[in-house]
């Protein structure tokens, strides 16, 4: 792999004026991170992972609350479109509480990692091809500005990379479990929607 | 090893059909898989959609209902060999990323061929394509970092550079600078028959794979990449297919085209890492072997001639895929500012190019540059892969 690396989305250049947009580059960034978990070791890896479970839980948690309530709603059919969705994210996050509890270095770690890589790129396919397909359809610009807007306010509760002066462990501790930082994504997802 | 596909029977006929069960093959992992696994199944398909057209352009031309019956089984099995082929891909992967092996293919396979290729006009004419095929690989490269935020490496795992090549502004030329001279049938090495039919296949596949999923992208800059694109493959087919002799009979080339996908399924199953992928290449070769035995006797009825008066007495060195980086970094050195005037090249843009350049372009920059523009916006850098070091030509490297 080259020394190049790509910033996660919101961290890059673009405008993120289109939540579609943003969410595919999101899909990019889990999957470097699941590469970066996958290519390093001992104290690296757990760094790597705690990122990656960080950002699944964040992103997911965006997705749940922005992008499934808009296609349940404006989109014919849209309740089996998600409801699809959600068991495919439920089965992804059982595997990755199985995972949270695991110790990174335990020799039984990486062919379940590798499993939560091939739920999670199959749910993000789905998703790209039977929900934002829909979305840029079925939405105008505004729309996919705000919805953008939230997810970003999601990630805001997550920063992938340790923020300067703040170290990645202290960072660790202050985000807690990630049943916990679900909810607090939820709340921040749902200021920024202007619901309460 | 000597292998002479004449002397070979395979498996009859009438026992390839393939019911449902045999057709649901298992796709390939992207994100596991050797790279070139992914680009032999990506070249086998080009091969096998050719002969499915090629059958249907024969039928259209054949009164003879019992010969029309005769191709319509063996096109029926081809089809399903496709299938069989291409649905080895995964649906995981976006149009893109197949994108991006697409352009491995036609980089690392028409490096292979230019290297082989015995005549030197020939050669001149794939070392002419793939730096172009080079210059795609990185755009579209930059294409995807863009949207999917990740990087080509992941597809071509360093086995092939990404950089720039011929600057794909510049492959638009006028249509009749596209029409190479051909081989004559009865001096040209068999080799080369084998070699203009490949590289013709696989720039036919990569033209309606860009025409047909180049729209399904919402972003412009995506859609507009396409187009471009799109419409250079089109020159490229146009470049490679004139190579071919026309003074073939349909018989012969008919002979040739079964000959081929006996030779690449012999040369895959050869060099493949994949088990499962490799029983494929056997099986389909098994199959092939009978297919190119009944083109031989619709030959020797239709034109009163023997194949064996055609074709290489035995099957050419396997067709290999294996990194071309030195060698690609001579042309990109030495042939970076070639354009075509008639059947020939010249260095100097000359009036017709210039022409057509200034009425595609209309005083903008063309989609190939404005990816990289925007790229830019967006990272402040390039995506590249250079691997051994610096962009041989100075004007190329990264400011």
């Amino acid at each position: 792999m080259s020394e190049l690396r790509t910033p996660q989305a919101g961290d890059d250049q673009a405008p993120d004026i289109d939540v579609v947009a943003l969410l595919m580059r999101q899909h990019g960034d889990i999957r470097n991170l699941f590469d970066e978990v996958e290519q390093s070791r001992g104290e690296e890896r757990r760094d790597a992972f705690r990122r990656l479970v960080r950002l699944l839980a964040v992103h997911e948690t965006a997705e749940e609350e922005v992008v499934h309530p808009f296609v349940r709603r404006a989109v014919e059919g849209g309740e089996q479109v998600v409801r699809d969705r959600l068991a495919e994210e439920k089965s992804a996050k059982e595997t990755l509480a199985a995972l949270d509890d695991m110790d990174t270095d335990d020799p039984k770690f990486m062919p379940r990692l590798m499993q939560l890589r091939t739920e999670v790129q199959e749910h993000a396919r789905a998703e790209e091809r039977y929900e934002f397909a829909h979305i840029r359809r079925s939405t105008d610009v505004t729309n996919l500005a705000a919805m953008a807007k939230a997810v970003k306010a999601a990630e805001a509760m997550a920063p992938t990379r340790p923020h300067p002066g703040v170290e990645s462990a202290t960072a660790n501790v202050a985000l807690g479990p990630v049943a916990a930082l679900m909810d607090r994504t939820k709340d921040a997802v749902r200021k920024a929607m202007g619901k309460s | 090893m000597t292998f002479n596909p004449l002397e070979q029977r395979g498996i009859p006929l009438d026992r390839q059909l393939r019911s449902w069960r045999e057709l649901n093959v298992q796709p390939i992992d992207p994100d596991r898989c050797d790279p070139y696994t992914r680009c032999r199944i990506i070249t086998m398909n080009g091969i096998e959609v050719e002969a499915i057209l090629f059958s249907h352009q024969l039928a259209r031309n054949t009164a003879d209902q019992e010969v029309k019956r005769q191709l319509a089984r063996t096109r029926y099995i081809e089809a399903q060999q496709q299938k069989v082929v291409n649905w080895l891909l995964p649906g995981v992967s976006s149009v893109l990323e197949t994108t991006i092996a697409y352009e491995q293919v036609a980089v690392d396979l028409t490096a292979w061929v230019a290297r082989m290729e015995p005549d030197p006009y020939l050669k001149q004419a794939y070392q002419f394509g793939v730096l172009e095929d080079f210059d795609h690989l990185y755009r579209y490269a930059n294409l995807y970092e863009m949207i999917e935020h990740r990087k080509a490496e992941s597809i071509v795992d360093n086995l092939t550079e990404v950089m720039p090549g011929r600057p794909t502004r510049y492959h638009h030329r006028d249509p009749v600078d596209n029409v190479r001279d051909p081989y004559d049938k009865d001096a040209t090495n068999p080799l080369s028959k084998l070699h203009a039919l490949t590289i013709l296949s696989a720039e036919q596949q990569t033209m309606n794979f860009y025409m047909n999923t180049g729209p399904t992208y919402v972003e412009p800059i995506a859609r507009q990449l396409y187009q471009e694109i799109g419409l250079i493959e089109e020159e490229h087919v146009t470049h490679y297919e004139s190579l071919v002799d026309p003074g073939e009979t349909w018989w012969e080339q008919l002979v040739n085209h079964e000959y081929n996908e006996c030779y690449l399924y012999y040369s895959f199953m050869e060099q493949e890492s994949d088990p499962r992928v490799k029983s494929i290449w056997e099986l389909h070769l098994n199959m092939e072997l009978e297919h190119l035995h009944i083109a031989c006797d619709l030959m020797r009825r239709h034109d009163g001639r023997e194949p064996q008066e055609v074709l290489a007495p035995e099957l050419p060195n396997v067709l290999t895929f294996e990194p071309n980086k030195q060698y690609l970094r001579e042309l990109l050195d030495t042939q970076m500012d070639l354009t075509t005037l008639g059947a020939g090249y010249v260095r100097e843009a000359h009036e017709r190019f210039e022409k057509m350049q200034e009425q595609i372009h209309g005083g903008e920059a063309p989609p190939s540059d404005r990816v990289m523009t925007e790229h830019d916006e967006m990272f402040g850098r390039e995506y590249r892969v250079q691997t051994e070091g610096e962009h041989p030509d100075p004007a190329q490297r990264e400011k």
